[in-house]
């Protein structure tokens, strides 16, 4: 299991376009993504999109990345550096 | 059977096909319905959603093939919905408690579509219509319903609500028209068929039911017309309707990227009227240049409090990155005494429209004013954007106005907000006394724009929609030409633009002497742009100038009106 925090840099949040960015990403792989914020106590699979876009993260939010399984360390990198990098908005 | 149903056009022209029903209400198939053991109901759950992922797949495929880009990713939001574990876990625990697969379906996604639905933002409050679309569909599977198989004819879709996937689902040289028994111009379906210019009717109530499966029907969406099973005449005076259409379309269409301008290089802008941010995307099609009146009434209806400055934002920052760099014009609640809303808290008045309404309510209610404001100036730091006052009367308003935006700024600044400094300040010339006014306002604002739907009612003093006096509503009355006229020349005097919002600006005729005025900026709703480009493209300055000095030695608006379509028939 691994866990990091990053924070939300796009203007938009986590809007419909880069929460289906990681719900389509989080389907290729093996281990369980979850993204939470600690500041409303929300959490989520980060296969849903539903789920992503209830988490309310708009930009500054603090999300926590947490995997479990083979490749967590792969996965907390990948959508570390997509929420780093803005999801290619702004 | 009716000959004849009337409705509600909601998008306009012609469409004639057989009628094909869709949106049914499933409370009979549920009562129907016999369920199995628990573990053969979860096993339906997981077929019926991978059938309807792979369907609305297909979906998206043949949308991104035809170019409908916005209705592909719509339908590309419902294929993640439909597969999303928060959603489908939710049916899985309801299909555990209650034993019946479509019944647990239903429910949860109600559920889910509740928690949408209690969201501040709004694009977030829309998705529950999506999730209860989904839902229904994968509903529809497990109880074996078929989707509409799509044969030779030309259909047409008609159910009391037809889902946005439903209408997503046939393709452009199959679909004619859409009919909806419900009554709204602006839910999500109407917005998809706006989107692909498919003629629809709404309001006809259950009325719908009268009409059968593979029933030949005619749609006026111009009148709102349906006329069911038409003889041979009739069907013929349609064709040579849809004909017309197609040729204008094809006219139309080619005029798109082309300026309003004429023979002799003068050009005018034209825009568009828009009543949410998604009219602003689909106003592209008619060759829009920017919105000349966004209307933003949207956001305080239908709403039990006063809408936040987030929320408000949101919708302006959609329409202002739509118009592509050109302009933006937002104007402010106009709203009084005839549309009741809670938190306004009007006493009753005899007299709404002469009452407590518009610019003087935002200014005495800071609550309701400061939210809006500071959400355009937000707004405009990306793009252009421009606030508009409506029913202005007087210097003292536009002061205090300016003191609401300099106080505005102020507030954004000290919240460390970005906002921008160049959002313009203009107002509506709406009134007599505005229109006499404007040599003197148009020291204070950055543009004018004639408002004329309200202006001609106040000159002639008429209330157009009164059958005992409607005739008397003339644009083209002298009275109401002079004002305009002089509310043109002083914005030119004083170097400041003057544009056109009202339903005047839409007249063909009309633009023709107005650009001769002077005036840079005709608003219309989109789907006029072509027209009145295309009036434009075929005159010179130099003849529309003789036109206008015909016109204003004119005594009477019949007399102009008989005049100008005589000169100007091509």
């Amino acid at each position: 299991m691994r866990e990091e925090k990053f924070t939300i840099t796009n203007s938009q949040g986590l809007h419909a376009r880069p929460a289906g960015q990681i719900a389509k990403e989080a389907r290729a792989f093996q281990a369980k993504v979850t993204l939470s914020v600690d500041a409303t106590g929300k959490k989520t699979d980060a296969k849903s999109l539903m789920g992503i876009m209830t988490l309310q993260a708009k930009k500054g939010t603090v999300v926590t990345v947490s995997a479990d399984g083979p490749d967590e360390n792969e996965a907390v990198e990948k959508f570390g550096s997509m929420i780093e990098s803005g999801f290619g908005e702004d | 059977m009716p000959e004849k149903l009337q409705g509600m056009g909601a998008i306009p022209g012609i469409a004639i096909g057989t009628i094909m029903k869709a949106g049914q209400a499933l409370d009979g198939y549920l009562a129907a319905y016999q369920p199995g053991t628990v573990d053969e109901e979860l096993e339906k759950l997981n077929e019926a959603v991978a059938e309807v992922a792979d369907a609305l797949e297909n979906s998206v495929e043949q949308m991104r093939k035809a170019g409908h880009d916005e209705q592909a990713n719509i339908m590309e939001a419902h294929m993640f919905l439909a597969q999303d574990p928060m959603l489908t876990d939710g049916m899985t625990d309801k299909i555990q408690e209650m034993g019946n697969a479509p019944a647990a379906v239903l429910s949860s996604a109600a559920e889910s579509a509740k928690i949408f639905q209690a969201m501040d933002d709004e694009y977030l409050r829309e998705r529950a219509a999506d999730v209860l679309d989904v839902s229904k569909r994968i509903a529809c599977k497990i109880l074996g319903i078929k989707e509409p198989a799509i044969g030779d004819d030309m259909v047409v879709l008609c159910g009391y609500e037809v889902e946005p996937s439903v209408i997503a689902g046939v393709p452009d040289d199959k679909i004619a028209g859409v009919i909806m028994g419900q009554g709204s111009t602006t839910c999500h379906s109407v917005i998809i068929a706006k989107s692909r210019a498919i003629p629809t009717i709404v309001g006809i109530e259950h009325r719908t039911d009268e009409l059968a499966d593979g029933t030949r029907v005619i749609l006026d969406g111009n009148k709102g017309l349906i006329i069911v099973e038409p003889d041979a005449d009739v069907l013929k005076e349609y064709e040579a309707k849809l004909a017309q259409q197609r040729a204008a379309e094809a006219r139309y269409a080619a005029l798109r990227d082309l300026p309003a301008v004429t023979t002799d290089g003068v050009e005018v802008q034209l825009a568009a009227n828009i009543g949410s941010p998604s009219d602003a995307e689909n106003a592209a099609k008619y060759g829009n240049r920017g919105v000349g009146l966004f209307r933003s009434e949207f956001v305080f209806m239908g709403r039990e409090d006063i809408p936040s400055e987030e929320m408000q934002f949101e919708s302006y920052k959609k329409a202002v990155l739509a118009c592509n760099g050109e302009l933006c014009v937002i104007r402010t609640m106009d709203i009084g005494g005839d549309k009741p809303l809670p938190y306004l808290n009007i006493p009753h008045e005899d007299n709404p429209f002469l009452g407590y309404r518009a610019i003087r309510i935002s200014l005495n209610r800071r609550d309701l004013f400061m939210p809006q404001l500071k959400a355009i100036l937000r707004a405009g730091v990306y793009g252009r954007a421009a606030i508009m006052a409506p029913m202005v009367v007087s210097v003292d308003e536009i002061l205090r106005l300016r003191a609401f935006v300099r106080e505005a700024m102020q507030e954004l600044e000290d919240d460390g907000k970005e906002y921008s400094t160049s959002v313009q300040l203009g107002i509506m010339v709406e009134t007599p006394a505005a229109a006499v006014m404007t040599p003197i306002f148009a020291k204070y604002v950055d543009f004018f724009s004639i408002g004329t739907n309200d202006l001609v009612q106040y000159t002639l003093s008429v209330d157009r929609v009164n059958p005992n006096v409607g005739y008397l509503y003339n644009h083209f009355h002298p009275a109401v030409l002079q004002l305009i006229q002089r509310t043109i020349k002083s914005a030119n005097d004083h170097s400041i633009w003057s544009g056109m919002c009202g339903e005047m600006a839409s007249d063909p005729y009309a633009a023709v002497i107005l650009m001769a005025m002077g005036i840079h900026e005709l608003s219309m709703s989109a789907p006029s742009i072509p027209r009145v480009k295309e009036m434009l493209r075929s005159v010179t300055f130099e003849e529309a100038k003789e036109h206008l000095a015909k016109v204003m030695e004119m005594e009477t608006g019949e007399q102009v009106l008989k005049y100008l379509h005589k000169a100007l028939a091509h």
